[in-house]
């Protein structure tokens, strides 16, 4: 059985278990595979440390939890230090660029892919858009999912009169992704 | 300010395809021929003049600084409507802005103002706009048939404000739509709070 673990972590607000439950939704409704989703959150509602432990397979799932996950997205300082140092060998990170530098906590031969997600949402008018431009990159660095499958995911999950613009955060997100992807393989 | 997903092509009601982009400098002319073309009747209502090239002068000015934001449709070449945003970007209403739509005669009813209008409504929630609102003359009923259908709700009136061609007075409409609800969804979404903490 094909597996995949992802974690998914930063503050509340930035949108974590939004992007963790898309990739999910992705996989289960739209890609014809299994997902399961944990969501842990901080005792505030904004600005403490949350998460999504997310897995998707062929098959289905018999245990949730995330320990060493094959793919860690993380959008804070904080998460960063809490979770790099847990990503599986041959593993994948995935970061917010502007806000965190990648040290050695990240195992050797972790492969490491930035975005300036937050600079690009806010480009794009909204910077409440930035769990979107990760989820795209996520879909575009990975190849883990479908384009359309993420595609259809984020526009059945945000609010009506949002899919606009959070469809564009996800294309440049994901066409983002590609170009880095394509840079490092 | 970059309009992203631009150009667009827009089919009218019997199928004809009208591009929608937004306004270039090189366009000036083009939407110079387009208001002085409208009736003259149609002109009066409009609070510019625009058949004064001074007036596009300023307005092509305030375009390319981003306080307007204008798109047009184009029709074998020709302009054949234009829609602006308008919006303060001082002051105390910031978050308001105001749209205003022009439709050549021959293709009115046929979807491609509330086309325009859509897209500026998509625009303005994008660049932080809160509230919308519109100033419409009591007879155009199509233009408030048009915007009652994107959500505007009448919020005053200003009685014999207008005066038309033959000199009879008219009641101003302004109406207006809230739109800061659909951000406020989307917060609502993002927050990463506890289900069970509500």
């Amino acid at each position: 059985m094909h597996k995949s673990e992802i974690r998914v972590g930063g503050l509340g607000g930035q949108g974590v278990i939004l992007c963790g439950m898309i990739i999910g939704k992705a996989a289960s409704i739209f890609d014809g595979k299994h997902a399961t989703l944990i969501q842990a959150f901080g005792p505030e509602a904004r600005g403490s440390a949350c998460s999504a432990q997310v897995t998707v397979a062929d098959e289905a799932i018999g245990y949730p939890y995330v320990k060493n996950p094959d793919i860690l997205i993380v959008m804070s300082p904080d998460a960063y230090t809490q979770f790099a140092p847990q990503v599986a060998p041959g593993g994948m990170l995935l970061y917010e660029s502007d806000l965190i530098k990648v040290d050695d906590k990240l195992p050797k031969g972790v492969r490491a892919f930035g975005v300036p997600a937050t600079r690009f949402a806010e480009e794009l008018g909204r910077r409440l858009v930035l769990n979107i431009v990760m989820t795209g990159f996520f879909a575009g660095v990975t190849g883990l999912l479908s384009y359309e499958s993420v595609e259809q995911a984020v526009k059945s999950s945000v609010p009506k009169g949002t899919e606009d613009l959070n469809l564009r955060a996800f294309h440049k997100g994901y066409e983002y992704g590609r170009e880095q992807s394509a840079g490092k393989n | 300010m970059t309009l992203e997903g631009f150009p667009q092509t827009v089919s009218l009601r019997d199928g004809t395809p009208v591009t929608v982009r937004p306004l270039a400098a090189a366009d000036a002319k083009a939407l110079l021929a387009f208001y002085r073309s409208l009736p003259e009747e149609d002109r009066l209502y409009l609070k510019d003049d625009v058949t004064d090239p001074g007036w596009l002068q300023r307005f092509v000015t305030l375009v390319g600084s981003g306080e307007l934001v204008s798109l047009i449709a184009e029709r074998d070449g020709r302009v054949v409507a234009e829609a602006t945003l308008y919006r303060a970007l001082r002051g105390w209403s910031t978050h308001v802005g105001e749209i205003r739509v022009s439709v050549a005669p021959a293709l009115r009813r046929d979807g491609l103002g509330t086309s325009l209008a859509r897209e500026l409504v998509k625009v303005a929630t994008r660049i932080g706009v809160e509230k919308m609102v519109i100033e419409v003359v009591e007879n155009q009923t199509g233009a408030r048939k048009m915007f009652r259908k994107l959500g505007f709700r009448q919020e005053a009136v200003l009685r014999d404000h207008v005066k038309d061609i033959n000199g009879a007075k008219r009641n101003l409409i302004l109406a207006s739509t809230d739109v800061s609800h659909i951000w406020e969804a989307m917060e609502a979404l993002v927050a990463d709070f506890s289900p069970s903490a509500e």
